[in-house]
């Protein structure tokens, strides 16, 4: 046995290498995707007169918060995060509760009419709404939905629609049929049955499917700015656009913006992280 | 009249329950694609109220047209780019993450985190990556590397291609490594008791396994990249000149600055046309390979 030893140890010390090896990779590779993050953070905290004239990887010398109230008041984030915060809660709700029930009847029946609808919503992923904008903007301006709060949010559902039921129907295999079936010997009508017992099952995929639709919408830009003009219903991203455009001086106050508008959305994505990976790998894992 | 049977009430109510996503997805976005159509084949100007018919016309212009054309090849090129690139680094990561490192989660996290941030934001941010960051950085190492990769044109599209490579590898990165874990171990061992070397394990375990990953990743980057826009408007404005104007880009342009609405729809038609065919091509392409493996 004594001659393997070597040629073990030797194999050891390879594997220990590459491991610190690996190790040393990826740390060079977080700095780097880190350093666009530290950069916002830093020149928000950073003095004009620091901003031009320090190496910009250098810390400021103390915390300059001005930015952040100078950020909240052209920013007008009394106003447009409101909006931002209520087009994403008031779609993603509505989205949520819609294609549950949608796609609750589509898993339940067999009938062609039920196929068929499947199918017609899986268009919609197909052929993403941002290929669509300009008739969709015709049309939302043919119904007079543009410039009001309903309007936008309309056109969030509806653009969300496809995905959204997509997930639902690949996530009902999972909820039990006995339920209903007991619901429905007492007497449930179809209805009572998706509130008090479908909807309550589905726990998991809506918050896998709240996480990702207020992602789309807390981020979107091209609707936001098709649909809304009038500066009370105006969005985060659409302001911040309009104000810190490419020949924006005054980069500390917009990177605070940044902060304001990233933050709430990254303390969602904590709070449902488990959640979130569920669904990205949902149909990802050969089953 | 009789009374309707008991699954027929049922039936009946479980339509009602499709009713409001049905009538939302067909005016939301059925009917826009069919008026869309219709526009396509006008001179509509946005305002009038007459829809001059002009046939066929828009469609021969998008095909002489030298920007369209132009448009159409960035944005070819961006797609391509994208896809290769996400991919292949996007797996590479997923690998690396599946070992026994420590600080994984970290990791993960890191790579993650640029994808919380709005694309629109992304651009901005970059902006200032390329014009102040990375110099200062380079007279740091004592370097001077020119980092204007958004300044000129032949530069542009690497630059566009690594903020949205910085943004995007970490969400596919989840996807590959989900799909990694979920490959069972018993394959491996008893490709070790069979002698098999860790690259010949890669080649025919692991990738094989991992064909429904690739069908979701290769799809959802390409589409993805394919409708560009948001990073775009904040990040190059579509220039310099009009070298980083992508087809969304350009339609955006054409109907709502040029009031050439019915050859905006003309191109929104040629777009769908195209999404869809590649769509279907791949599904078809990439669901066969996962049933032959």
């Amino acid at each position: 046995m004594n001659r393997f030893q070597p040629n073990k140890k030797r194999r050891q010390l390879s594997h220990l290498v590459r491991r610190a090896f690996l190790q040393l990779f990826m740390l060079v590779v977080s700095a780097a995707f880190l350093l666009p993050l530290y950069t916002v953070i830093n020149f928000s905290l950073k003095t004009k007169k620091e901003l031009y004239l320090d190496n910009p990887l250098a810390l400021p010398h103390a915390w300059f918060f001005d930015n952040y109230s100078s950020a909240l008041d052209r920013l007008h984030v009394g106003t447009t995060f409101l909006n931002t915060f209520l087009y994403t809660s008031v779609s993603v709700f509505f989205l949520a509760l819609i294609s549950g029930a949608a796609a609750w009847a589509i898993a339940r029946n067999r009938g062609r009419f039920f196929r068929f609808t499947y199918v017609y919503f899986l268009l919609g992923i197909l052929i993403p709404f941002q290929a669509l904008f300009l008739p969709i903007y015709i049309v939302g301006n043919a119904l007079h939905l543009t410039n009001t709060f309903y309007g936008i949010i309309l056109m969030y559902v509806a653009t969300g629609l496809s995905f959204s039921i997509f997930l639902m129907t690949g996530f009902m295999t999972q909820v039990p049929v006995e339920l209903e079936e007991a619901a429905q010997i007492d007497g449930c009508s179809i209805y009572r049955t998706y509130f008090s017992i479908v909807l309550p099952l589905l726990k998991p995929a809506m918050a896998t499917l709240v996480i990702l639709q207020a992602f789309a919408i807390w981020n979107d830009y091209l609707l936001a700015s098709l649909f809304v003009s009038s500066s009370s219903l105006k969005t985060l991203n659409v302001l911040f656009q309009q104000l810190f455009s490419t020949t924006s001086s005054n980069y500390s106050t917009a990177m605070a913006g940044v902060m304001i508008s990233v933050v709430p959305i990254s303390i969602l994505f904590l709070s449902l992280q488990k959640y979130f990976i569920k669904g990205l790998s949902a149909g990802a894992v050969k089953g | 009249m009789p009374k309707p049977s008991f699954q027929t009430v049922r039936t009946a109510q479980f339509l009602t329950l499709i009713v409001p996503g049905l009538l939302l997805f067909t005016v939301g976005l059925i009917l826009p694609m069919f008026l869309g159509l219709y526009y396509s084949f006008t001179s509509w100007d946005g305002y009038t109220k007459d829809f001059p018919f002009i046939g066929f016309d828009n469609f021969v212009r998008i095909v002489q047209d030298p920007h369209t054309l132009d448009a159409w090849g960035f944005t070819i090129e961006f797609t391509l780019w994208n896809t290769i690139i996400q991919n292949v680094l996007a797996l590479f990561f997923a690998v690396i993450l599946d070992t026994g490192l420590k600080a994984k989660t970290f990791y993960r996290t890191v790579l993650f985190l640029p994808c919380l941030v709005a694309p629109i934001v992304a651009g901005f941010v970059w902006q200032h990556m390329y014009i102040d960051v990375l110099p200062g950085f380079g007279s740091l190492l004592g370097t001077k590397i020119n980092f204007g990769l958004f300044g000129k044109a032949d530069t542009v599209l690497g630059g566009l291609l690594i903020v949205n490579n910085w943004q995007f590898i970490g969400y596919w990165m989840l996807i590959y490594l989900a799909a990694l874990q979920s490959i069972p171990a018993e394959l491996y061992e008893s490709a070790v008791v069979d002698g098999a070397g860790s690259w010949v394990q890669f080649v025919k375990i692991t990738l094989p396994m991992l064909a429904p990953a690739f069908t979701i990743c290769i799809v959802g980057i390409t589409a993805g990249s394919l409708r560009v826009y948001d990073l775009l408007v904040s990040a190059t404005g579509g220039g310099p000149g009009r070298a980083s104007t992508s087809i969304i880009f350009h339609i955006y342009n054409t109907a709502l600055n040029a009031q050439q609405y019915g050859y905006g729809s003309a191109l929104s038609v040629s777009l769908i046309v195209v999404l869809l065919i590649i769509a279907l091509v791949q599904l078809g392409y990439l669901k066969k390979k996962e049933i032959q493996l």
